[in-house]
């Protein structure tokens, strides 16, 4: 894993150095979307949807439509109390993200779409967040009782995609050989 | 809860997870290379995370001159090569490990908010106390990925 993934040259994640709390999270996160997109890269919907590391129900599309999903969960249903329903969940499969994974072309366009769809509208609620406002506690949706603060809620994200980032690791060494962070 | 605070329970949650996903796991298990033809196992990675628990808050926050962990001769790949079935090895990592841990805290516990914003190599990738702090945090995520595959393909295994 000392290796890259991608010639330094070529590699479309920055490695400045932000100043201050706000834009280190913004880079961080931009940083590992773009990871696990870079994870993806080049493959068929079938090895996209592929369940390479069982007995994981884990595949590189479910990853994409979980994070969808997660982004959609945090950043609209909890950050700005959006009242939606979750996104790839149903009351009767709460793994639809992954159990939905579906080696289709269709599946496939459906995922990315909606896994930007979400980045976009994160990055632009973040981007209207004052450094200043990163202790604030917001209700968490479905859990009125609960609170995250702000910063919590963004480290999470990136503790969460980094995990995940982790599985993409694997599940795409087991395809096709290839790795690198 | 101040950032420094939140960053601290961060990282605490994430070692409790790697204590987790390698529990109860025999020698040769935890040196099992569980998800070929990846060349990592759960000991591999927690001799990973003590060398890199070390680097940064040993090596690089507090400037010790020590050679890095389990890289005889800048050899990165010793972390996991010699990561093998055997009791001694697997008590020497965690030991280390933990022990790397107490240090690491204690460095963090002389850490005041304002030290966040430090910065030691405007040019480095990661050069200040901050970008160190969630660098360390996010490699001990990338990592419990790792071991959530390989815990799970050892004995069926999952969660948090």
């Amino acid at each position: 894993m000392s290796d890259m993934w991608l010639p330094e040259d070529q590699d479309p994640r920055t490695a400045g150095n932000p100043q201050g709390e706000k834009a280190n999270y913004v880079e961080y996160l931009a940083n590992y979307r773009l990871t696990l997109g870079m994870k993806c890269d080049g493959l068929a919907p079938e090895e996209l949807a592929t369940r390479s590391v069982p007995p994981s129900s884990m595949s590189l599309l479910g990853l994409l439509r979980h994070m969808a999903r997660v982004e959609h969960n945090w950043f609209q249903r909890t950050a700005q109390a959006t009242g939606e329903d979750r996104i790839y969940w149903s009351p009767e499969d709460d793994d639809l993200d992954f159990n939905g994974a579906e080696p289709t072309q269709e599946c496939v366009d459906d995922a990315f779409a909606s896994w930007k769809r979400q980045t976009g509208a994160a990055e632009e609620w973040f981007a209207g967040i004052d450094e200043s406002d990163l202790g604030r506690e917001l209700p968490i949706a479905g859990h009125p009782d609960d609170v995250v603060s702000i910063r919590d809620l963004v480290v999470h994200m990136i503790e969460e995609y980094a995990r995940h980032c982790g599985h993409a690791d694997l599940l795409r060494e087991c395809i096709d050989g290839r790795t690198g962070q | 809860m101040s950032e420094l605070e939140a960053l601290r329970r961060w990282l605490d949650e994430l070692r409790a997870t790697v204590e987790r996903k390698a529990d109860g796991l025999s020698p040769e298990q935890l040196a099992a290379r569980s998800v070929p033809p990846s060349d990592l196992s759960v000991l591999g990675l927690v001799r990973h995370l003590a060398q890199m628990e070390h680097y940064w808050f040993v090596l690089t926050l507090s400037r010790a001159d020590e050679p890095q962990l389990y890289m005889p001769d800048g050899d990165w790949d010793a972390q996991f090569r010699d990561a093998v079935a055997d009791a001694a090895v697997a008590v020497d990592a965690f030991d280390t490990w933990r022990a790397v841990r107490a240090r690491a805290d204690t460095v963090m516990d002389h850490l005041e908010p304002a030290d966040l914003e430090f910065v030691w190599d405007p040019d480095d990738k990661v050069g200040s106390v901050r970008d160190a702090l969630i660098q360390v945090i996010y490699e001990y995520s990338r990592h419990c990925g790792h071991l959530d595959l390989l815990r799970e393909a050892i004995d069926g295994q999952t969660g948090e």
